[in-house]
């Protein structure tokens, strides 16, 4: 008999091994100078293709329901996706769904030179708010978030930059929160850097 | 306990707040607000350390980080910090201080003999005394360096911790004297992101020991009345203890703020420093100036001070360090010092001052107060030995260059000197710019440079107040216009400072003796490194002429304090030696540090753990918790072997590799690099890439390809798999998955952007458990029922879709152990479950896990080779013995090919690919050995090539190498050498580089 | 430290999230099998290393992962343009 009639295999997201983790004198998300939460996102996908084709953006326009953003650093975005401008051919789509259907409901109406790979395994995104978010930002990345609340703007912006030794796609969300996504692989190190990081004030990791 | 020192006006130290320290073992007490010096000055504490190569007793010149002589250790153990100056240590409960240089004790003169010593070591000391004979130098060194004591390294690791932020603002604002809070006033009212960065404690630069009035209030008022006005900003940012230490390109900018240095030895809560990384728009520099001492006989005795710092102790700190004044002078400036001393109740013995006839404001206000003025006189040398006794004074020429009458001794306990105020010209030079020598002023005035800065105040050359309060405040606005906010207009009136005019002051860097300077007694230049007079006119006689190589030549500068009072007097002492004017000799450059900055800031807190990302893979934890032994390859954690209890590495390995070729084994082998190509031009793209053609590669199947650099050297390997029609899969090594795809990167969009192609990598996507032997056929069938596995429809070197222990999965035929095998790839966030699954369903074959050791031990069996160990850039292919990885028919020279058939490449006694067979076959030859013919010719041996890659091989049971040797693939059979430093060497016997199985039949079932 | 400006990401951007591309403007050559190897050598290895403006490329690594062309002064380490692959350089003399 086979034995692939087993349960539901177990998923283990990325920060599996951190949850629950804090540093500092905090136990909890309510007197943490840094909270990190984990959103376990349907999936990830990349998404290529010429930005200065109309037909290409119609067309992932009429899958996603949101269109490309086209001006560096800003993102779309509606209830269950987010569209991330990587580069100017390139974008990041972070769904509710799962990944192999948005990935064929894609491929249907793109042609040419385009590509869709689904990279869900490859990423995480970690949510991080909380007093000591400016201190974190900057002790974590060269990149000058501080600009971001100084200077609102009306786009909804994201940055990839460097985070500690790694990189990340880094989101404004609010003034006093940011996403940022991560690869996978660097999770372990990037937790461990948080709450080294904000380990003055405390750095609690939800489970 | 009684601070002898101590006046009854406190300045801004607070005599209800007495403090204990210690120096040199002997407990003493200062005030809340002292520095170290100013509490010893306080304490009559006169010698604080011994010279460098004299070992002469040597006492506290200045107040800032001018100070060359009072270089301390504080604490003991890993608590301690080596070379700090006891002018900018804070007092702080229980301080315990060493001074570093004063071996055995500064007090006693055990170093008599070295000074004696001393006398004969001239500049170049090092060079002419120390070449010959070069075996005494490990003498000569260990004397030395008891002796020069620069200070104690810790014994243990830093209990403290530093970070380091990466800051932006529009203005830096680099000083907060008055220049500086003027700039930052107006900078921070136009809403900029200011920020002001001052190395002292509090702010106020030169002011806060100052008794000119500005506003009709006293300084001090109008300083806490400003920094009020600051701090009411919220977009200005105040940095206090805080040194900016470096100005780098872009406008990029270093300080090091010491956050609890001033609190105790150690941190008691947080960061001991903080290392701001700063991006700027516009900098403005208000760093002030230094007063330049006069150069005498014997001016390193203690009690021979900074005048400017005779009056910030006795106004700041309420210290007089000594009794009885005399105030050497070629200015009107310091003549404030003598008014200062008087005003505390203290004897001003003289004014000695260069100038024939001077009348000034300040100089008629001192005359009136009844103090003698000696015009036209000058000090020529101090008398005493471990505190001033008196002072020689004698009359000059009207140029100030010979005594011109008789010499007479003033008593006196303290000498004040001030040859005239030298601009902190330090970081405007960081950006490259060559300070301009200005005789106007007697100093040099910060260049030209490419950088958004400005310098004001006395960095500029502006010495006077009300002159530095307007400067400050124009570049502030214009600096914040510059950045983007305001009109460039002054928005606060300017303070109402009446400062007294100022006689011209004469130029003057040597006090003439009676003697020539080659036979007077030692006039010192630069205290901390003994550098004298004669020593830098000497080194113009011995033929040296610029300044730069003066200066290696006398070791000018090269102290803590970098030659910050003594640099100017030495340029001009040598561009008189030379004839020539300081503007024509020029100055040396100053660099980043601007003051000594600890590595532990540097570093910040990418230390230990952080040092480096360490990258796991969604297996990591089952690993860890198996006892697996890890091994660093580039970022990634990878398991090298898992030892069963009492295993030994070599059992752990030789158990792992004979369950692969016996049974079955199990990889993690996610660290892998993949990226994913896409592309109506991917095969064309990959095929220019490779050494081979994926032209024909037909969706399902899977190649081995090489990659090389232009130059024709190997670069990468691994397999590319077809997914569908213009969709392939590229597997890279571990170590070079980044390299590669910015390697293809750069050749799409640089070289080929008609090619249509796009690369994403999908390392992280993928968890890959490799499941390889002989039974894996038999596990795979327990966890999979979608993918037909018989050989025929499922080969080596196909791949497949399917389901894998109810996971989709991604399946791939290849095989770096020779071995039939399985790759399977799943979403990594199920890698875990697939591993454990598959360690379930091989349980009944003993499914058997093992590392990186194991896999390089299998595959040098088959003789494969692993780019970067075998292969070291400089190895093609054909060295490789991988001639059939060259596809022949390519139309496209395809990247390195040409340079295949440089004479270079087709030379035949290039070093080839070979097996190397142990004539002893426990012996295991260690790798990087080199081989010779011959293990007894004499030295240098003929070199015949090296081993790279070299194991114990438990299932041929013996040990196996492969080898790089010249001409290798004519010399089968021969016996070579691998000589190792112990004279020894070991035999082995040149053979194929495939050891087992060499048809390959294992793999194709 | 360099301040960089991406034409991609159209911002100034820290020297950390860049790597190094080396000269710009060399284009291989379309027949390298018929070139002599004092030909090939010339195109492999012989770089213009100027004491003044150079331009050169730059990969946005940590950003958008493209490469893009910059013009420096490698006296003053001024940047004085940046443009994209395919383009050419406004600044080719100092000064000018």
């Amino acid at each position: 008999m086979s034995e692939s009639l087993q349960p539901q295999p177990r998923f283990e997201s990325p920060s599996h091994y951190v949850r629950g983790r804090h540093s500092g004198n905090v136990q909890s998300v309510t007197d943490a100078g840094l909270v990190v939460t984990e959103v376990n996102n349907g999936c990830y996908l990349n998404l290529r293709g010429d930005a200065s084709n109309a037909e290409f953006n119609a067309a992932v326009l009429s899958v996603l329901g949101i269109s490309l953003p086209l001006m560096p650093g800003t993102f779309m975005a509606n209830d269950t996706e987010c569209l991330y401008w990587l580069g100017p051919n390139e974008w990041l789509l972070v769904s509710a769904q799962p990944g192999q259907k948005r990935e064929a409901e894609l491929r249907a109406v793109l042609n040419g030179h385009i590509a869709v790979v689904d990279v869900s395994g490859g990423f995480t995104q970690l949510n991080l708010s909380g007093p000591s978010l400016n201190f974190v930002l900057k002790k974590s990345s060269v990149y000058d978030f501080e600009a971001w609340w100084i200077q609102p703007k009306n786009d909804l912006r994201c940055v990839q930059t460097t985070f500690a030794k790694a990189s990340a796609l880094v989101i404004g969300q609010s003034q006093g929160t940011v996403a940022i996504i991560i690869r996978r692989s660097f999770t372990d190190y990037i937790a461990q850097w948080l709450l080294d990081c904000a380990a003055d004030n405390g750095c609690f990791i939800s489970p | 306990m009684k601070q002898k020192n101590r006046l009854v006006v406190f300045g801004r130290t607070d005599p209800n707040q007495p403090i204990n320290f210690t120096f040199n073992g002997k407990p003493y007490q200062g005030l809340l607000g002292d520095t170290l010096a100013s509490a010893l000055l306080a304490n009559g504490v006169n010698v604080v350390g011994r010279s460098f190569k004299y070992a002469r007793p040597r006492g506290i010149v200045g107040h800032g980080p001018e100070e060359p002589n009072g270089i301390i250790q504080l604490g003991s153990g890993s608590a301690t910090v080596p070379n700090l100056k006891v002018t900018q240590v804070e007092l702080y409960e229980g301080l315990d201080a060493k001074s570093v240089n004063g071996w055995p004790s500064v007090n006693i003169d055990v170093m008599g003999l070295v000074g004696a010593f001393g006398r004969l070591m001239p500049p170049g000391f090092y060079y002419k005394t120390f070449m010959y004979p070069k075996k005494l130098w490990m003498t000569y060194e260990h004397f030395i360096r008891k002796a020069a004591g620069l200070g104690k390294t810790p014994t243990e690791a830093d209990p403290d911790t530093y970070e380091k932020l990466n800051q932006h603002c529009d203005v830096l604002v680099v000083g907060a004297g008055p220049a500086g809070l003027t700039a930052a006033l107006e900078a921070g009212l136009t809403g900029a992101r200011v920020i002001i960065a001052d190395e002292q404690s509090e702010f106020g630069g030169s002011l806060l020991a100052s008794t000119q009035p500005i506003d009709d209030q006293s300084s001090t008022d109008w300083i806490a009345q400003t920094v009020s006005a600051i701090t009411a900003m919220p977009n200005v940012q105040r940095l206090s203890r805080s040194t900016v230490f470096g100005y780098y390109d872009h406008n990029f900018l270093t300080i090091l703020e010491k956050r609890t240095d001033h609190l105790g030895i150690n941190s008691p809560q947080g960061a001991r420093q903080r290392l701001h990384r700063v991006r700027a728009k516009q900098v403005v520099l208000a760093t002030g100036a230094f007063e330049r001492p006069l150069v005498f006989a014997h001016n390193d005795i203690p009690g021979v001070m900074q005048a400017s710092s005779v009056s910030t102790y006795v106004n700041r700190y309420g210290v007089a360090p000594g009794e009885k004044l005399v105030l050497a002078t070629t200015n009107d400036n310091a003549y404030q010092t003598a008014i200062d001393w008087y005003n505390s109740g203290r004897v001003v013995v003289a004014v000695v001052d260069t100038r024939q006839a001077t009348n000034g404001p300040l100089v008629s206000h001192v005359k009136d107060l009844g103090i003698e003025v000696l015009q036209g006189y000058g000090v020529i040398q101090a008398m005493g030995s471990k505190r001033v006794r008196g002072a020689l004074v004698a009359p000059l020429n009207e140029n100030g260059t010979k005594v011109t009458g008789p010499v007479e001794q003033l008593k006196c306990d303290l000498i004040a000197t001030s040859g005239g105020w030298s601009a902190a010209v330090h970081l405007s030079s960081h950006t490259g710019a060559k300070p301009i020598w200005d005789d106007a002023i007697v100093s040099f005035r910060p260049g030209i440079s490419k950088q958004q800065e400005r310098s004001v105040g006395a960095c500029n050359g502006t010495f006077d107040l009300a002159q530095g309060l307007l400067e400050g405040a124009l570049a502030g606005s214009e600096a914040a216009q510059l950045a983007g906010f305001g009109d460039g207009q002054v928005k606060r009136g300017m303070p109402i400072v009446n400062t007294l005019e100022e006689q011209a002051q004469q130029a003057l860097f040597l006090i003439p003796h009676t003697l020539p300077s080659s036979r007077a007694p030692s006039q010192f230049v630069d205290l901390q490194l003994d550098v004298s007079a004669a020593g830098i006119e000497l080194a113009v006689t011995e033929g040296f002429e610029s300044v730069e190589h003066v200066k290696r030549y006398t070791a000018l500068g090269f102290g803590t304090d970098q030659g910050k009072l003594g640099n100017i007097n030495g340029m001009a002492i040598l561009a008189n030696a030379l004839g020539q004017s300081i503007a024509e000799t020029g100055t040396t450059i100053f660099r980043p540090s601007y003051t000594p900055t600890t590595f532990g800031a540097i570093a910040g807190r990418d230390i230990g753990e952080l040092f480096d990302p360490e990258r796991y893979t969604a297996m990591h934890r089952w690993h860890e918790q198996q006892g697996a032994v890890f091994e660093d390859v580039g970022q990634w954690k990878r398991p090298w072997f898992f030892p069963n209890q009492q295993e030994t590495m070599h059992q752990a390995v030789n158990r792992e590799c004979m369950a692969v070729r016996n049974s079955i084994g199990i990889l993690d082998a996610s660290t892998l690099g993949k990226i994913d190509i896409q592309g109506p031009d991917a095969a064309e793209f990959i095929t220019r890439m490779y050494t081979n053609s994926y032209l024909t590669l037909a969706p399902g199947k899977c190649r081995y390809g090489v990659m090389l650099k232009e130059d024709g050297m190997i670069f990468d390997d691994g397999v590319c798999a077809c997914i569908s029609d213009n969709h392939y899969l590229m597997f890279t090594t571990t170590g070079g998955a980044a390299g590669v795809l910015a390697w293809l990167e750069l050749w799409q969009q640089t070289e080929w952007p008609e090619l249509q192609v796009y690369f994403t990598s999908v390392t992280d996507h993928w968890a890959t458990a490799t499941i390889t032997g002989p039974n894996a056929r038999n596990v795979m069938a327990k966890v999979c029922d979608d993918i037909d596995l018989s050989a025929d429809k499922f080969g080596f070197m196909d791949w497949r879709d399917g389901t894998v222990a109810g996971l989709a999965a991604r399946v791939f035929r290849i095989s770096f152990t020779g071995e039939l095998t399985y790759e399977i790839n799943v979403a990594a966030n199920y890698g875990r479950y697939l591993w454990e699954r598959l360690m379930a369903a091989g349980a009944e074959f003993d499914i058997t896990p093992y590392g990186t050791e194991a896999m390089h031990v299998l595959r040098a069996e088959k003789g494969f080779i692993i780019v970067g160990q075998d292969t070291d850039g400089s190895m093609t292919p054909t060295d490789m013995n991988m001639d059939w990885v060259i596809g022949k028919k390519k139309t496209f020279s395809f990247v390195g090919k040409r340079s295949l058939e440089r004479s270079d490449c087709l030379r035949d006694n290039r070093k080839r690919l070979v097996g190397l067979k142990t004539l002893v076959p426990t012996a295991v030859i260690p790798e990087g050995a080199q081989i010779v013919n011959d293990p007894h010719q004499p030295l240098p041996m003929a070199m015949q090539g090296h081993v790279t890659s070299s194991y114990f091989s438990a299932n041929l049971d013996h040990s196996i190498a492969l080898a790089v040797v010249k001409g290798g693939l004519n010399r089968m059979g021969e016996i070579v050498y691998c000589p190792a430093a112990d004279g020894s060497s070991i035999a082995a016997e040149i053979v194929n580089s495939v050891f087992y199985d060499p048809k390959g039949e294992r793999q194709h079932v | 430290m360099l301040l960089i400006y991406c034409p991609h990401c159209l911002e100034s951007r820290e020297e950390e999230e860049f790597s190094y591309g080396g000269e710009a403007h060399i284009a291989r050559p379309l027949d390298p099998e018929n070139l002599s190897d004092e030909q090939w050598g010339d195109y492999l290895f012989f770089r213009k290393n100027p004491r003044g403006i150079h331009h050169e490329m730059w990969y946005h690594a940590t950003g958008c992962r493209r490469y893009f062309n910059v013009t420096r002064n490698t006296l003053t380490y001024e940047i004085l343009e940046s443009y994209l692959v395919g383009t050419e350089p406004q600044i080719t003399e100092v000064g000018v």
